[in-house]
């Protein structure tokens, strides 16, 4: 019999695809959906250099900021909503430590599909009298061709990199989303189909049986994927919508801690590098935790 | 209805009188409590008010999740997109169609959009993301988020801010949203399609732009707020002050009472 090609794997090794310096985008929007376990991995193996590319980035970005993995972000905006300012960031770019490459937020999502399409460009003439190309030198000028008229070619987003969470896969990579997906859903769906290297991290992985059945939620086919991870609550802080809510209280002194590098750095001890797993990381959460964000079929 | 307003409702009365029937309102996203006051839960009522009086034809977009939401039923915006809000009623959720949002933006489709910053500067433009020196920043903010848009494309901008002296500057170090760059006939030399910021609203009064020379002035103080306060509370070193200030008008007994009994029943939307 002929055998699928298995891919599901763990978060460790999935984590060591990521070299440092890699070029990567992360799935979510500000303090939703991201894919934190894997994230959490990652400043766990200690990847370093990474460029982010990304828009209205969250929690996710601030975290690998805090923990030193980035060298450079291309985005509209790393903040946490509610929250407040993103600290690390913040900080980091006020040292210099890290390049911030400035987008707006349309353009910033619309490189990835700039990217899907495998196009050259975006033209755009919304920046004009903004500072944003003064200082974005991946920016440039041009006179288009049909009218004459000036515009600015704005470059695709070009991840080699893309990691999502969604709810549900199988052990050989189909992906699958519920039904009424919202903002961040469709904007990671878009993110998956630039590049060949998407990993995707699951709440729970399902029996093929399943998908076959589901195939109208099958949004990230196998083949578009190098690696499937089970993670489950794997965006906690952030929310997953539909499934649970994001962490008040975990964001809460996150954003009081990060402000300060050594309370920062007792954080990043205690829930990253202090712990052995992703199941390890939930018994630090506590059932109690989770269960009171948990909103089930909240899409439904 | 005997209380008197609140500045908060007076913010939102002055929202809804800014805005006409058959048009279309974009609210984004908003970073931190204050902000997140001022800038989603104030237009928000105003906008809502501006449909139950003289404006029902128009549509507000909640930007990342649906079209004219019941907000009498909605808890606090606390997120832009809470994880129950395909439960809240509304004319349209934008769900599957995200990348195809309703709004035709760059078309032009977006009459009133809202906007906040760190700094305004006397010709309206508006900084979200350093102050000081790009590359040595002494305070990074948010990131430009989606302002280049709003102020290029939306047809007008609605300035909220926290009035407090450091947050009026004579230039931005900065420019996110371009208001009137450096004076009056510069959109028209950018192209823009949209005609730029109406207005600065503040939580003590509200600045105009001279139509002459697009420089930001004093329109009126909110019902209680001294002049000497505001004079003193704005950095400005322009001159802002117009020949007479008058008084921003109170919302009416009648919009007091769909403020408070239609549109935010429970108080979760404006403290009072």
């Amino acid at each position: 019999m002929v055998q699928l090609k298995e891919k599901l794997c763990s978060l460790a090794e999935a984590a060591k695809l990521i070299k440092n310096g890699s070029r990567i985008a992360f799935g979510g929007f500000t303090i939703h959906n991201h894919p934190m376990a894997f994230i959490y991995e990652l400043i766990r193996q200690g990847v370093k250099d990474l460029t982010i590319v990304g828009f209205t980035n969250g929690n996710e970005v601030d975290i690998l900021v805090g923990a030193g993995c980035v060298k450079r972000i291309e985005t509209c905006y790393v903040g946490l909503e509610k929250f407040g300012v993103a600290p690390n960031f913040r900080r980091a770019v006020e040292k210099g430590e890290i390049e911030v490459v400035e987008y707006s937020e349309d353009l910033a999502i619309e490189r990835f599909q700039c990217s899907a399409r495998g196009d050259p460009f975006i033209p755009s003439r919304i920046l004009f009298g903004s500072d944003i190309p003064k200082y974005n030198r991946d920016i440039k000028e041009g006179v288009s061709p049909l009218d004459g008229g000036k515009y600015h070619a704005i470059p695709p987003a070009d991840p080699e990199w893309v990691i999502v969470h969604t709810p549900m896969g199988d052990r050989y990579g189909n992906a699958l989303y519920f039904p009424n997906m919202q903002l961040p859903m469709n904007w990671d769906l878009v993110m998956t189909r630039t590049t060949n290297n998407v990993i995707v991290t699951v709440e729970q992985i399902i029996d093929r049986e399943r998908v076959l059945r589901l195939s109208h939620l099958n949004m990230i086919p196998r083949f578009r994927n190098v690696a499937i991870v089970e993670a489950p609550y794997g965006a906690h802080p952030s929310s997953y919508l539909q499934l649970y809510n994001f962490d008040a209280e975990h964001l809460t002194m996150y954003a009081r801690l990060a402000r300060d590098p050594a309370e920062f750095k007792k954080y990043l001890d205690k829930y990253v590098y202090g712990v052995k797993s992703h199941l390890d990381y939930l018994k630090l959460i506590g059932v109690e935790n989770l269960m009171k964000i948990r909103h089930v079929g909240g899409g439904l | 209805m005997n209380e008197e307003p609140t500045v908060y409702e007076v913010m939102a009365a002055t929202v809804s009188h800014e805005l006409r029937d058959f048009e279309r309102w974009f609210l984004g996203l908003a970073t931190g409590e204050e902000t997140i006051l001022l800038l989603s839960h104030v237009p928000l009522v105003g906008m809502a008010l501006a449909q139950h009086t003289h404006a029902p034809n128009s549509v507000m977009s909640v930007a990342g999740w649906g079209l004219n939401p019941v907000l009498n039923e909605m808890p606090t915006l606390e997120s832009e997109i809470p994880t129950t809000t395909i439960h809240w009623r509304c004319e349209a959720h934008i769900t599957m169609s995200a990348p195809f949002h309703p709004f035709a933006t760059k078309r032009g489709d977006v009459d009133v959009g809202f906007a906040s910053a760190a700094h305004v500067d006397k010709y309206g433009n508006c900084n979200t993301v350093c102050i000081g020196d790009y590359h040595r920043p002494k305070i990074r903010l948010i990131g430009p988020v989606n302002q280049p848009l709003h102020f290029s494309c939306f047809g007008r901008e609605i300035i909220i801010m926290p009035h407090e002296k450091r947050n009026f500057v004579d230039r931005v170090d900065f420019i996110s949203g371009v208001g009137y760059l450096d004076g009056p006939e510069a959109r028209a030399r950018l192209g823009f399609l949209g005609s730029g910021p109406v207005m600065i609203l503040t939580n003590k009064a509200v600045f105009d732009f001279d139509p002459k020379t697009k420089l930001a002035r004093l329109k009126s103080l909110h019902p209680g707020v001294s002049l000497e306060d505001t004079r003193g509370n704005t950095g400005y070193v322009h001159n802002f002050m117009p020949k007479k200030v008058a008084i921003t008008p109170q919302p009416t007994p009648e919009e007091l009472r769909i403020i408070r009994e239609v549109i935010d029943p429970r108080g979760v939307l404006l403290p009072r």
